[in-house]
């Protein structure tokens, strides 16, 4: 149980959890695109769905909004819930495609975000706030996405990395689907 | 490459219901969940500190391409505002010590009282959803969860978690956020022109500043010039068609002026003569009393958080015609009570826009904010609980 856990990917998601969670609260806080905060951790869990595929990118959505509501205070399994989702999502788009080319990963990191994001507030309806959605969701949406799009080709190389999924693995399975088709 | 299934699925659900779990004993209020975050805020403070030392000049340049022209444009008006401060500040002071007389003299709870602790901004929340910062004070300093926060320019939010040496504050302008208020303004004349409905709820702040300069209000200043419009100034001219000025004269001094009407004119002139000696032997004091302008409460509504960029807004009110209209230019300030958070007389901000209601709703009131939320630096926490908690 114990080599179970050391070789899975909670090892290695916790310490990057802990390095994007300090870059959240610190750069990414003044680097605001119109006033829009880049949220840097449901990004990082869309590029490990992207990554890895849905199991992955939900696990990784679960650790990474964990660590955000213990250290934000937001009700604590808000964000997990919704960054799983966000996880989750990326990892089944990735299904469309077995090695997607940077710019098709970079979409899918956009749409897996984008999900995220959204269900932040979605998420905060069933635990009994008021109005959880703020009026400008729409442009928050966007420029998260858009912001996740472009950092698709950092993150999802991380991914992989937390994931311990080896580049022969992925490649791999590219290779067999190409065969295959 | 993954390949979806039902183990997969499984997963996704199992760790939504884990999220769920988590959540119901969070809101329930666990101290295990409590203790867990205290750790986890100390485990990342040295990597956030680091992190924010190497990231540093990153976020200055940034900052220097991003903000270069309201950085310079905003220097410009502080200084601005700077010189009218500096000639209006011993006015304030008077009127400051005035309003202390005058509440002790009725045995009004006055800020004054309660004890407060400067804090730090150390922080702001890293989600695009809440409106919050970090201070570096917490249960050490006792503080605790619902204490107000101000800063000079008046109320900013309320404690909503603390750690030993850390506190997070809701901003006024949080949606979760609100408080009693109470909107007053002075007697003066209401202008009718400015109850028109004049911007429609939901606008921008840019949008309200806009409005604001162009909305008449009801408040006006001896000399504008002066005060920049900033602080009322007392009236102490003396009686002559002045409003706010009295003269009061005793039984005993009205019996004396009774008298004087019915002496002759050679019993007059001795009077005179009489009274011009002993004014050269003693000073007379002449005693006038002052009114100042009386404050009219018009209404008390709830004021509530509605996002990032869009004004708070005042709920719950009415207008009373026989008494007061509710406009743009009035003042908001907390109402206290025995239940509410925050005590009596923290100021607010003023009304910059009035929406109407169709039916019985009401008016809506936005509210432009003294304090400037975007730029905290140092807060003072109210140590401040109430009554009914004091009670309990």
């Amino acid at each position: 149980m114990f080599a179970a856990f050391v070789q899975g990917p909670i090892v290695r998601l916790v310490p990057v959890g802990v390095v994007l969670l300090a870059l959240q609260r610190t750069i990414f806080v003044d680097l605001r695109i119109d006033g829009v905060i880049i949220p840097i951790m449901a990004i990082a869990a869309a590029a490990t769905g992207v990554a890895g595929g849905s199991e992955g990118g939900a696990i990784a959505g679960f650790v990474f909004g964990l660590m955000f509501d213990l250290v934000e205070g937001t009700p604590l399994g808000s964000t997990a819930a919704a960054l799983t989702i966000g996880g989750a999502v990326a990892g089944l788009l990735a299904l469309i495609a077995a090695d997607p080319p940077w710019w098709l990963a970079a979409l899918f990191t956009a749409a897996g975000t984008a999900a995220g994001v959204v269900m932040v507030p979605v998420v905060r309806i069933f635990i009994g706030e008021s109005e959880p959605f703020e009026a400008r969701l729409g442009e928050i949406v966007a420029i998260s996405a858009a912001a996740g799009a472009l950092l698709s080709p950092l993150l999802v190389p991380l991914g992989r990395w937390c994931l311990r999924i080896k580049k022969t693995e992925w490649k791999g399975a590219a290779n067999e689907s190409a065969s295959t088709a | 490459m993954a390949i979806y299934s039902v183990g997969r699925r499984r997963v996704v659900i199992a760790l939504l219901l884990t999220s769920a779990l988590l959540l119901t004993l969070d809101l329930r209020g666990s101290p295990i969940i409590d203790r867990s975050r205290d750790i986890a805020a100390r485990a990342l403070d040295p990597v956030e500190t680091a992190i924010g030392v190497v990231t540093t000049p990153v976020s200055r340049a940034w900052n220097g391409i991003a903000h270069y022209d309201d950085v310079r444009s905003e220097n410009e008006a502080l200084q601005d505002q700077l010189d009218r401060l500096i000639g209006t500040q011993a006015a304030a002071e008077a009127a400051v010590i005035r309003s202390q007389e005058l509440q002790a003299l009725n045995n009004l709870p006055a800020l004054a009282d309660i004890d407060t602790v400067v804090a730090t901004v150390i922080g702001e929340g890293a989600s695009n959803f809440d409106q919050v910062v970090e201070i570096d004070k917490g249960r050490s300093a006792g503080i605790a969860v619902g204490m107000p926060v101000v800063n000079q320019a008046g109320l900013i939010g309320k404690v909503t978690s603390v750690t030993d040496n850390s506190a997070r504050v809701m901003l006024v302008t949080d949606r979760q956020y609100a408080v009693g208020v109470s909107v007053t303004s002075s007697s003066e004349p209401f202008d009718v022109g400015a109850t028109e409905n004049t911007t429609p709820s939901g606008i921008t702040p840019d949008d309200a500043a806009d409005a604001v300069s162009t909305t008449t209000t009801t408040t006006t200043t001896p000399d504008e010039g002066a005060t920049g419009g900033q602080l009322p100034v007392p009236d102490t001219t003396l009686p002559g068609g002045v409003p706010g000025v009295t003269t009061t004269l005793s039984p005993l001094e009205q019996e004396a002026l009774e008298d004087l009407s019915e002496l002759s004119d050679e019993e007059l002139a001795q009077l005179e003569d009489d009274l011009e000696a002993a004014l050269e032997i003693e000073s007379t004091t002449t005693t006038t009393t002052t009114e100042p302008e009386p404050v009219v409460v018009k209404e008390t509504g709830a004021l509530e958080g509605r996002g990032g960029r869009l004004l708070p807004q005042i709920r719950f009110v009415q207008d009373s015609p026989q008494f007061a209209v509710l406009a743009a230019g009035d003042l908001v300030e907390t109402a206290g009570g025995s239940e509410s958070l925050a005590p009596p007389g923290i100021p607010v901000g003023r009304v910059a826009n009035r929406a109407n209601r169709a039916g019985s709703g009401g008016p809506l009131l936005d509210v432009e904010l003294h304090a400037d939320l975007d730029r905290l630096n140092f807060v003072r926490v109210v140590l401040y609980r109430p009554l009914a908690e004091v009670e309990q």
